[in-house]
Order: C-alpha cells, then structure tokens, then sequence
C-alpha cells in the first residue's frame, strides 16, 4: 500500500486558489490511512470554509474512485462529472495524480497529498513501516526477508559498514536500527549464514533509475508457451 | 402448593434495582417496594465512585429510568411491608402504602406544586445542607418523577391544589394496603450511616466545621448545596487544610459496632481526591488505624492520591477535638512517626462516618421472622452471602454485612440467581405481552408528519408562547397535523394521538415537551399501538433545553422552540422505520473453569434446567479451594467442597469435561460454538447460548531466596502452615515461636494490588496454631491488617489470645538470617523501633496471582480485556462486575480479582443470574438503533474495527469477502464506526447523516435576523443532554443562542458536521460529552477527543477563529456547569462576532 500524508490546508488551498468548481476526489485503493469518500467531503468542507475566509466561494462535488492508479476504472467513474468543474483536486497518491492527469489532458488535477512511501501496516505497533523500496532486483531471498535497500540508509548490498554501534546506525544519530545486523541476526536464527558471507556483486542502478515502466506484451512472457508454439 | 411466578424485592438502592432488574429480564414479575420516594438509594447521593471517579448519578440514572419503565417491574414508593405468611414459592405479603396525598397515576413530576409551596422545609437528599419545600421530590432525576406532600410540614394552604393542572394533588388519599402474592422475597433495605450527633462524637453537632462524610459527599457534588464549590458550613469559605477522621462508629466497641465497616477507606480518599480537584490549594490529611483497600485496583488509587493529588496519610486514631472559639477552626492531637505528640489546626474535619444496620431492621426482621446476627445485621449462612435463616427469602447488599458497591451488584445478582432456581418451574407464568397490531408500511409514502405541543401546565405555556409555535409549525412543508396538549404525557392526550393518526394518515410523529431521555417510550409506544414503527418518532426538547432555562425571555424562547420543533420535523422527514432483529437462543452454557466459582455457576444454570458443559484444564475438580481446610469463621471447606464436586458430578445436565483445553470459541451471544480436546487427542465440539469465564488465579511462589524461601526449610508458606495445621496438628506441639508476614508478592512494583484475603488466612492459621499449642509465641507482621466487615472479629480475637501484631514499612521489609538452625528475624516498625524474634517457623502469606499467559490466551480467543495485573476486566467495575462488554460472556471469582470463598461462590452465582437474563429467553430481540453497512461502499480498512469497543463491526476474513459487517447482537449504536468509517459506507440509525445533516440546516437558518449568534451544540445523550436537562430542572438560566442535537455519544460525531454547522451558518459550535473515563460506550469519548483536537487544530489553518469551537465534557450531574459553560460560549461567540467577520470582503453583522 502506498502510505501518505495529507499536506496542510493553507498548501493546498494555494493550489486550488485560481479555481471556482472542484471535483474532489477519494481513493479507495491501497492507500493508507485510509481516504475515500468522508475524507473527501471533509477537506471539501474545509476548504470551502477556507475560500469563505479568504472572501470567495467554492463550488465543490466529493466523489470517490474505486482505484485511482487504473485508467479504466478512473476514467469511467469520473468522466460523467469532468465537464462541470475547473479543476480535480485528488487524495490518492502520486500514482493518481499522475492518472487522472493523463486520461483527463483538458483539467489539472492536483494532489491533496504527499506520497511518502510503499508500505506495510503493523497494527500493533500502529506504524506504517517501508519494507521495500521497489529497486528492481530484490535481495530478500539472500537477506532474510530484511531489506537493505529500504533498511540500510546507504543502500548497502554488502554490510555492515563501520558506521553501526550497538546496532544502531551512525545516520540520523544512532536512532535506526542497522538493517545489517537484523540481517545477520536473522541468517543466524536459520542457519544461513553461509548466505551472509557470500559475496554480493555491485548492484544494476539502472533497474532503478527514473523513468521506470515495463511493457505489459514483450517482457512477461511464458517461455514453455513460446516453445511449445514454436514445435507446433 | 402452587409455587407463583412474581418476586417481591424489598428496598429500591442499586442492590433492589438490580435484582429487580436481572429478575424481570429473566421471566419473572416483579413488585420493588422502596420506603422513599424514589429510587437510587445511597448511589443517587454520591458525588463521585471510587476507583474510577465516575460521576456517581451518571452511571445510576440510565439504570434508575431503565428500572422505571421495565414492563415486568411494578415499582411501589413510599412502600414498606407489612406482613406476611407462606412458604418458599408462595408468599402472601401485605404491602403498605402511605399516602403521598398527589395521585401517581397523574402526577406529570412538572413540579409546579413545589415552586409555589410556601413552606420550606428541609431537604434531606443533601443531607439537611439546603432547604425544599413541603411538596417535592426526592432528587431532580427521581424515579418515579412524581411529588408528594409532607404531611408533617404541610399547613395545608390548598396553594398546591390549585396550581396543579392535572389535578393531582388531593389531600383525602388515604394509606393503603395492598396484598399480593409472591414465590420469593428479595431484601435489599440497605443500612443507615452512624450517627456522630447522638454523643457528640467528636463534637459533631456541636462544632459547625465538623461534618460527617455524607455530607461532604453532599457538599462536594455539583447537584448539591453549594453547587460544586467545596464550602465549610461555619463561614462559607474554602477549607484549606481538610482533616479526615477515619473509623468513626466503627471499629470501636463504644460507638456504633465493632466490625470494620469496610467502604470508608476508600471513600475517603475519594472525597479528599475529588476536594483537591475541586480546589486546587486544598490539602487533605487522613487519620487512620489501617487503610483498608483491599477491592480491585483500590491500592492503585491509593498510591495516585498520594502522589498525584498529595493525600497524606497520618497512621493515628484521634482521640479527641477542640475547636477554636475564634477561627472555627479544629484542633487535633497526634504522635507523628518520629514520636513526637503534636497539635494541629484544620479548617474543616470530615468524620468518615461507618454503617450500621438499617434502623427497621429490627423491625423488618420481626415482621419477616428472619434472624438477625450479633451486630444487627441480617444473619446469613455460612458459604452464601444471600441466603437468610428463612427459606425464600434472599437478601443483598449493606442489610447483610458492609460492602462496597460492587459487591452488593454481586450479592443482587446472586439473590436473583437463587430466585431463579426457586422459582424455574414458573417462570413466563406472570408475564405478559402486549398485542401490537401489525405495522403499516410507510417507506414508500411521502411523509405526513404529526406534530403535539405540550403546555406541561405552566411549565411550557408559561414561557413559550404555544399557539404561536403551533400556528407556525403546521405551516411547514410535509406537516399534515399540529396541535397543542395541556399535557401531551397524560393518558386521554395518548388516545387522541392514535385517534389523529388514523385520522390524518400521519405516518410520523413530532412531539413538543420534555426531554426524551424520561418520555421518548411512552410516545414511541403510543404510535406502535396505532400500527406505527417506534422509531418513526422524534421528540423536541421545549421545557427542560427550552423554558425552564430561558424563563425570563419569552419572545427568545418561543423563536427557540419553533426552531427545535422545526429540527425535529426536518430529522422526522428523514427518519425509516427500523427493525428489531430476533435470534433464537441456545439453552445451553459453557462455564471455563472448575474451581468453586465455575462449580456454583454451574450448578446454578443446571438447577435452573440449562446444559451446562464445565470445563476444566487441570485432572480434578475444586481448584484452589483444595488448598483450603477452614474459613476463617471456621466453617469446613473441605466438607463444602466434596459436597459440592458431588452435587456436579451427580447433576445430570452437567457435562464436566477434565483435561480439556479449548481449542477455539466462535460465534457470538445466543450461538456460540466451541471445540475442545479432551486429555491427548479426544476432541469435542458443542454449542451453548452463554459463556462464563471463572478460571481462577493461584498462590504466588516467591522466588528464591525471597525471605530465605526455598533455602530454609523452616520457611514456608501459609497455605503450608495451613495443610500442617489440619492434617499433622501435632507437630506444632514442639515448636515456641512462629512468624508470619503479610503482603509477600501483593502491593508491591510487580503485584501493585491487595490479594485481599491473605490477612484473614494469617489470622484464621495464627488462632488456630494458638488452640493447638497455646504456649506457642506467634508474631505477625503486617504492613496494613485488613480485616474488613465482620472479619474484624477475629483480628480481635487473635489480639485477645495474645498474638501479636507487628506493623512494618513497604521500604524497610523484616530481615531474616539464620543463626544456630534458627530463624533471627529483624522488624523495623514505621516509628523506627528495631524488634528482633526467634522464630521456629516463618509463614509467608503469599499473594494471589493470575495466570498471566493462559488468562492472555483465552482474552484473545473471547476478544475480551484484562487488566494491567492479567485479571480479566470486566464492562463496569461499578455496576457490571460480573459482565464483560462483550455480550453474552460474564465473569467470576478470583479470574475477576481476589476474592473469599464466599465472595466467590456470590460472583457465580451472580455470573449465573447474569447469564439467565440470557438464557431465559427463547428469542433475544436487538435494538433497533443499531450501525448499518453498505457493502457496495465499503472498502474493506477495517478501521470500523479499530475504534468499536464491543467487537460488533469488523471485515469478517473468514467470509472471503474484504467487507465490513455489523453484528446487530453485539451493536450498542454509538455510531462511532459511522464517524470513523472514511467511505460512508457504515450509516447509524436514526442519529446518521440522512437525520442530522438536515437538522444542521435548521439549526443554523435564523428566520428574522437580529444579530444574536447562533450556536449549535452537538450532545451526546448519556451525560451533556442529561446535564442541559438537569440545567432545565434547576431553572439554570442561559443565553436563548444554543440549539441542541442529541446524539448517541460524541464518538459518533463525524468531522464532516462540524465543518457542516459552519458553512451553513453558524457562529459557534459546540461538543459536549461524558467526561473521559465515563463513557457509556467504554471509550468513544477518547474518538470524540481526537477528532476535536484536529478539528481545532484545522480551525487555525482554515483561518476561523478556533474560539468558534468548543468541546467540553459535562456530565449528568454538572447542570450548573452546563448552564455556566453556555453562558460563557455565547459572550465568547457575541465578542468573536457574527461567522461572517471572519470572513473576507463580506457584509458584517452587527452585534447588538
């Protein structure tokens, strides 16, 4: 799930300033907390109250998506309402900012939010925690289930460096834990080590660098198909 | 003999209440004769409860209305008995009436009579410190609401009987005797407090300053004399130094009795908290011989008060005060623990006065033939607590023994329970139910709304100008009737509502007049008789929110009332009838546990004709009660206990399951399933209606070392001493010295609790051990002796037979070293002395623990909380103790807390008794107000879940489907899902967004602007509406600006109607709630907190001056506070100005 925060009202007001009628949108997709339809009516709400203090009235519709990140559930929700606002104003993530930005070329739309990271839930601890960072060439299998890449605020591939005691790590001043120990820890606990001491070679950034998108019809195919087409 | 299906419970306290009430619910008729004018008893009087500070009347009126309108409760005041004969299952009682010269049956409670009755007379409810008049009522929420007269006060002027317009008052109404009959008899009486002023005691009633701590309590709420202010009666200033005299009348063979009261204690140290709150410079010191706070989490408060609220704790007993001719101050005399003798000056002194029989108790005794014990207490048998030398009839609460509230809920329930073993044969036989006829379907039909004013006599038309409101009201849209009432409550205005139904096809209901919390089921279940669904009803609050608190401005109020009115019908327009849903009961019930608690539940439930399946972990029956050879009022438990393991074994609709673990528990009350594996691989799966949890807790081990335990065979502990005692008595023969301690593993940073009954078990081994060998020298050593209510005998016993007592500090523990085979054991006391002993033996009296782990286990599988110590918590430690909030699973015994056997074999039955409300139905009907969701909404974040505190809503991941579902069985309808849900997809019921968002359009529309600000405030029902009620009662006036929306609770307040009150106009809004802690839904006032925190928060960055908004918690008993917080709200708002200044470039207001 995409984890985000809602930025303050004064930034987002500033965004829609210019505009008379705003279609605000929810999210019922992956993002977290939460924002469907109540949030949407609420900051709705609060910026038209908002617009009042600032002597202008706001016209606004709060509407929600089912996911906002698919065109074609996107698009069919929302195009009914498209032509009778000046703006979209969204809280989903960047994925639907972008989104709503491509298969409406003719309106802004604008984000309600920042997008912090992909993220997991841990309800007893109540945290949204980053356990992958999505850099295309995943090391979980050699590391415990543990990310460097998400842990390690280096980006390590081989760890630890010298900057961890009592593991914690020396960035943000010995506050995290060194993600290198946990892995360490972990291989232990199974008696993998072996994988630990195995050499990691440098990693490709390249899997990593914007812009990043993968063609849906030349990449994923099925190689015993191919070959079974080819025999026939 | 025919046995009869009624129960005659005598005295209506929270003891009587409860009975009545666990006995109607479960099939029985039932007459509750109370002897006063209202019921409530010593509860209604209360300021505050310890442990939790819980506004006393806030948690006691919900039940007092609850017990008032109970279809099965015939409720009889100013009530007492007069005879009876009969046996156990067929009672003929005569019961007698004094007359209350104001007819019942008519008296609306509007209370004209009482403002214009010329003679004030004394108001004893707060304790003789204010003035009423000769017609009155017991207290402003009084149950029945109805008046009486005096007839010692009355001069008999007719004054009363002119005003009244419902011709109620009529002084020719004789007393009356009324026979009924009966199969069992509850008695709950209660007990009158010692009175200091019958020798002076201390110069009571001889120094203005010194007051018993009843009054105090009278003195420290905010419904009493001084309104909250904590006042000393001499000059009315505020005391600064608060002396607090503990054991006044009891513990003392020369005043009041012997025994240890057991409650004073703790409300004591309650008074002095609250009187800290109250006034910050405000010091309080108590005297005291022992604290006693051997309850549930009493030591915790202890400990908070010293260090939080700065309560100091003088171990003295003062012997005597002298008052200072000049100042009215008190000057009191004690050693302090460095033994120096000092003398003192307080401003105030407060006797905590002790109990003592009911002064009828003696008579009541005679009339009923039952025995009284030495004290003057019912007498009862030795292993429960209800049951009277006289078969049939039960008693409960303070008429047995002293007891904290809790444990008279306990002993309520458990006289019920025996009632309902008694009278199982019969039960159904005397209740009966109303034929309705069948709903007319109004969902498809444009509303057609019905509106009845009420005059309430003077009350309303006094002040509201009614035919105005009328003439207005019938004028707007969907109104298709209107029509004012002399008084819309009474009987002939009930039939003339049905007639108007029929006739004008009205398909919804608009009542003008009091508040809904007291007159809502009268008017839902008039419209129900004409063929209307309950919930196509709605009520405008226009005396208690309206003229009684705006008496002064006519013109306002009656703008006010059009305005409430018109709030009504815009909700009414909205509101869909809603259905009760049934589910068939399972007769069956699982009881965990096979100590003696989980025993006498069983047996109970099986007595009553339920399966019972009894489960059990260990290989044998009896629990930690095999363990224990005598009580210390030297009864055989060993003897009990066989006979009781038989009596289980034997029943035949017991199904006792050994070696069991269980496996998983599913369902939900009425339909639970649960699987077990019976020892290695037996499994077992069975369904029941009802689960009672009594798992019981054990002895702690000390570890190692801990006083040589472990190390020095001549340690032990005193369950040991115990077994040595009965089975090899001999062996003590040789012995000369024997020490025990007390507190080892209880009231300490690991077990911050008392295990209440290690003092007794010391006292009970060290007699004992005495008889044995009486040469034998026993020291016990002790941090606070704890013998509480008649316990206290034997502490006086063991002193008498020369055991000695030997008091030592939490700090400075006894030290035991080992010299020549011998145990040298080194006691420092408080006041330093150094004492050293030679002991032959050293018993430990070792604390009760719960087992953590598995108590940790079996919470997650019944979703249900535990404490902080692992004891299971259950849903109210004052007025639900053997309930869990999660419905359909109650609690017992020592897996609640520590508890005696006797105590334990109360809580089961209790339990049981709980359990049969249950189990007596066929079918359990759910409330209609209940949360709804859309699945086709919903988005599956469960974080409905996450705020519910009943487990009723939740995605069901078993289903397969990642939709949320409400459980209607467990729902309590806060509509705190529907606030939090973030896709609207959860509705509440009648309180939802398709009800108020319409109402906070009318609220905030002002017909003829004048530029008085308007104010919405949002009220949660339980504790702001009930104190805006309260405010109306008292004739607290405020500002006519406020229109009030009830709700549930203040956790179903989404953000959305707040920010909604504001766009539509309003100047203000306001959220009032419960305070924290008293929440009628556990904790949805913790979600009202952070919603308004960020909504305040928002306020700033919108740039609307967050002074627009408040949220207060005001409780039922804070009229005043209410009143005050209004006035204040609205100057704030009026200097604020109108919303719009806040606004940009727009067209202000003026303010006048």
């Amino acid at each position: 799930m995409i984890i985000t925060q809602l930025k303050s009202i004064e930034e987002i007001y500033e965004m829609i300033k210019p505009y008379e009628k705003i279609l605000v949108l929810g999210c019922d997709g992956c993002c977290q907390p939460p924002r469907s339809l109540n949030e949407a009516k609420t900051l709705a709400q609060m910026l038209e109250l908002k617009a009042r203090t600032e002597g202008k009235e706001l016209k606004w519709k709060a509407i929600t998506v089912l996911r906002q990140c698919d065109d074609r559930i996107a698009a069919t929700t929302v195009r009914p309402f498209i032509n009778e606002y000046d703006a979209i104003l969204t809280l989903a993530c960047g994925l639907g900012v972008g989104m709503m930005n491509r298969i409406f070329p003719n309106i802004l739309t604008f984000p309600a939010q920042d997008s912090m990271f992909g993220g997991a839930e841990n309800h007893g601890e109540n945290e949204f925690a980053e356990y992958c960072e999505t850099c295309g060439e995943c090391l979980l299998g050699v590391t415990g289930g543990i990310c460097p890449m998400a842990g390690c605020a280096k980006n390590l591939s081989n760890g630890p460096c010298g900057g961890t005691v009592g593991g914690k790590c020396e960035v943000g001043g010995y506050v995290h834990d060194c993600a290198w120990i946990k892995i360490w820890a972990r291989l232990k606990q199974f008696n993998r080590l072996d994988l630990f001491t195995k050499y990691r070679p440098p990693r490709n950034y390249r899997l990593w660098s914007s812009p990043r998108f993968i063609d849906l019809y030349t990449t994923a195919t099925n190689e015993e198909e191919e070959k079974e087409e080819a025999k026939s | 003999m025919e046995k009869i299906g009624s129960v005659l419970v005598v005295g209506g306290g929270i003891a009587g209440i409860q009975a009545s009430m666990d006995l109607a619910d479960s099939g029985f008729k039932v007459y509750l004769a109370e002897a006063t004018m209202s019921i409530g008893g010593v509860m209604s009087q209360l300021d505050k409860t310890f442990p939790t500070n819980d506004c006393s009347i806030c948690i006691l009126a919900p039940k007092l209305v609850a017990a008032g309108r109970h279809e099965n409760i015939f409720l009889m005041i100013n009530t007492t008995v007069d005879k009876i004969e009969g046996d156990p299952g067929n009672f003929k009682v005569d019961l007698l009436q004094k007359s209350l010269l104001i007819d019942q049956e008519i008296c609306t409670g509007c209370g004209v009579c009482s403002q214009k009755c010329p003679v004030e007379a004394i108001d004893f409810f707060n304790e003789g410190l204010s003035e009423k008049a000769a017609v009155s009522v017991k207290f402003p929420q009084a149950v029945p609401l109805v008046f009486s007269i005096d007839s010692e006060l009355c001069i008999g002027c007719g004054v009363c009987q002119g005003v009244c317009k419902a011709k109620a008052v009529d002084y020719t109404l004789k007393d009356k005797i009324t026979s009924i009959n009966v199969g069992a008899v509850v008695l709950a009486p209660g007990f009158d407090e010692y009175d200091p002023s019958l020798t002076n005691h201390y110069g009571y009633g001889k120094y203005l300053n010194v007051v018993t701590s009843i009054e105090f309590e009278r003195i420290l709420s905010a419904s009493g004399p001084h309104s909250g202010l904590t006042l000393r009666p001499s000059d009315g200033i505020i005391p600064k130094k608060i002396a607090f005299l503990q054991c006044v009348g009891s513990r003392d063979k020369r005043h009041g009795g012997e025994y240890c009261s057991s409650v004073c204690c703790m409300y004591t140290t309650k008074e002095a908290v609250i009187a800290k709150e109250h006034m910050d410079i405000v010091q309080p010191t108590i005297f005291s011989m022992d604290i006693r706070a051997c309850g549930k989490d009493f030591d915790k408060y202890i400990e908070r008060a010293k260090e939080e609220y700065g309560v100091q704790y003088v171990k003295s007993r003062i012997s005597n005060i002298e008052e200072d001719p000049e100042t009215k101050d008190l000057i009191l005399q004690y050693e302090t623990d460095d033994g120096k003798v000092i003398k003192e000056a307080y401003n105030l002194v407060v006797l905590a006065v002790g109990a003592l029989p009911h002064q009828k108790a003696k008579e009541l005794a005679e009339t009923l033939n039952i025995k009284l014990n030495e004290y003057g207490f019912c007498e009862t048998s030795p292993f429960n607590s209800i049951e009277t030398s006289r078969n049939g009839i039960y008693t409960c609460g303070m008429f047995s023994e002293p007891k904290d509230i809790p444990e008279t809920v306990v002993e309520a329930s458990a006289a019920a329970a025996a009632v309902d073993v008694l009278l199982s044969d019969v039960r159904n036989t005397l209740i009966t139910e109303k034929e309705l006829p069948e709903e007319i379907t109004v969902d498809l039909f444009p509303p057609r709304i019905g509106v009845f004013i009420c005059h309430c006599g003077i009350n309303i038309g006094g002040v509201v100008n009614v035919p105005d409101v009328v003439d207005y009201v019938s004028k707007l849209p969907d109104v298709v009737y209107a029509e004012r009432n002399l008084y819309t409550c009474s009987a002939d205005t009930q039939s003339n509502i049905k007639d108007k139904i029929l006739e004008h096809k009205l398909n919804r209901v608009i009542v003008a007049s009091c508040t809904p919390r007291t007159h809502e089921p009268l008017f839902q279940g008039t419209i129900r008789e004409a063929g209307l669904n309950k919930y196509l009803f709605d009520l405008a609050n226009i005396r208690d929110q309206c003229s009684w608190v705006h008496m002064h401005e006519p013109k306002e109020a009656t703008e006010k009332a059009k305005d409430l009115v018109r709030m009504a019908i815009a909700k009414a327009r909205n509101l869909v009838p809603l259905e009760e849903q049934k589910v068939e009961v399972i007769h069956k019930g699982m009881v965990i546990g096979g100590g003696v608690s989980g025993m006498t539940a069983a047996l109970n439930l099986a007595n009553q004709g339920y399966e019972v399946f009894l489960v059990e972990k260990s290989d044998i029956l009896g629990g930690f009660s095999n363990h224990i050879y005598q009580t210390l009022e030297t009864h055989d438990v060993q003897e009990f206990l066989k006979d009781l393991i038989q009596k289980v074994n034997d029943h035949k609709l017991i199904n006792v399951f050994l070696n069991a673990k269980i496996n998983s528990i599913g369902g939900y009350v009425c339909n639970f399933t649960t699987k077990i594996t019976i020892g290695e691989d037996e499994k077992k799966e069975f369904q029941h209606g009802i689960i009672i949890v009594a798992t019981g807790a054990h002895e702690y081990q000390p570890v190692e070392g801990e006083y040589l335990f472990g190390k020095d065979d001549k340690v032990i502990l005193q369950s040991e001493l115990e077994k040595i005692l009965f089975t090899e008595p001999d062996s003590l023969k040789q012995l000369k010295s024997l020490v025990m301690i007390q507190c080892v593993g209880s009231r300490n940073e690991e077990h911050p609790y008392c295990s209440r009954m290690c003092c007794a078990e010391a006292i009970k081994n060290a007699i004992k051990a005495k008889e044995i060998n009486p040469d034998l020298n026993i020291a016990v050593l002790f941090r606070d002796i704890r013998t509480y209510g008649f316990k206290e005998k034997y502490y006086d016993l063991a002193r008498e037979k020369g055991i000695i007592f030997l008091e030592f500090d939490e700090k400075n523990p006894p030290e035991i070293t080992t010299e020549n085979s011998h145990l040298q054991v080194k006691v420092t006391t408080p006041k330093k002395d150094v004492v050293n002993i030679n002991a032959d033996l050293l018993a430990l009296s070792a604390g009760i623990v719960a087992d953590g782990e598995a108590n940790e286990d079996l919470a997650k599988m019944l979703k249900v909380p535990t404490n902080d110590d692992n004891f299971f918590l259950e849903a109210h430690v004052k007025l639900r103790p053997s309930d869990f909030a999660t419905d359909g699973i109650f609690l017992c015994g020592t897996a609640r807390c520590t508890a005696t056997i006797r105590e334990s074999i109360a809580q089961a039955n209790s339990a049981a008794s709980r359990a049969t409300t249950i189990l007596a139905k066929d079918i359990l009907v759910t409330e209609g107000v209940i949360s709804h969701v859309d699945p086709s909404l919903c988005i599956g974040c469960n974080r409905c879940a996450e705020v519910c505190n009943y487990g009723a809503v939740g995605v069901n991941y078993e289903k397969g489907l990642m939709i949320s579902e409400v459980n209607p069985l467990l729902c309590k309808g806060c509509g705190d899902c529907a606030a939090e849900c973030p896709a609207e997809a959860i509705t509440m019921s009648h309180f939802g967004r398709t009800q108020i968002e319409p109402m906070i359009v009318e609220a905030a529309r002002v017909e003829e602007k004048n530029g008085e600000p308007r104010i919405i405030a949002f009220l949660c029902n339980w504790c702001s509406y009930a104190g805006a009620d309260l405010a109306g009662v008292s004739r607290y006036q405020y500002p006519p600006n406020v229109r009030t929306i009830r709700v549930m609770c203040s956790g179903g307040l989404p953000k959305s109607f707040i920010y909604q009150a504001f766009l539509e106009g309003a100047d203000g809004v306001f959220v009032g709630g419960c305070h924290i802690g008293d929440c009628h839904y556990i904790a949805g006032n913790q979600d009202t907190l952070r919603r308004t925190d960020e909504i305040a928060e928002s306020l700033k960055s919108i740039g609307i001056n967050p002074g627009r908004f408040m949220r207060k918690w005001v409780s039922a008993s804070e009229g005043k506070i209410f009143a005050e917080t209004m006035t204040q709200f609205t100057n704030q708002i009026k200097n604020l100005g109108p919303i719009e200044s806040d606004y940009k470039k727009k067209e202000i207001k003026t303010i006048q």
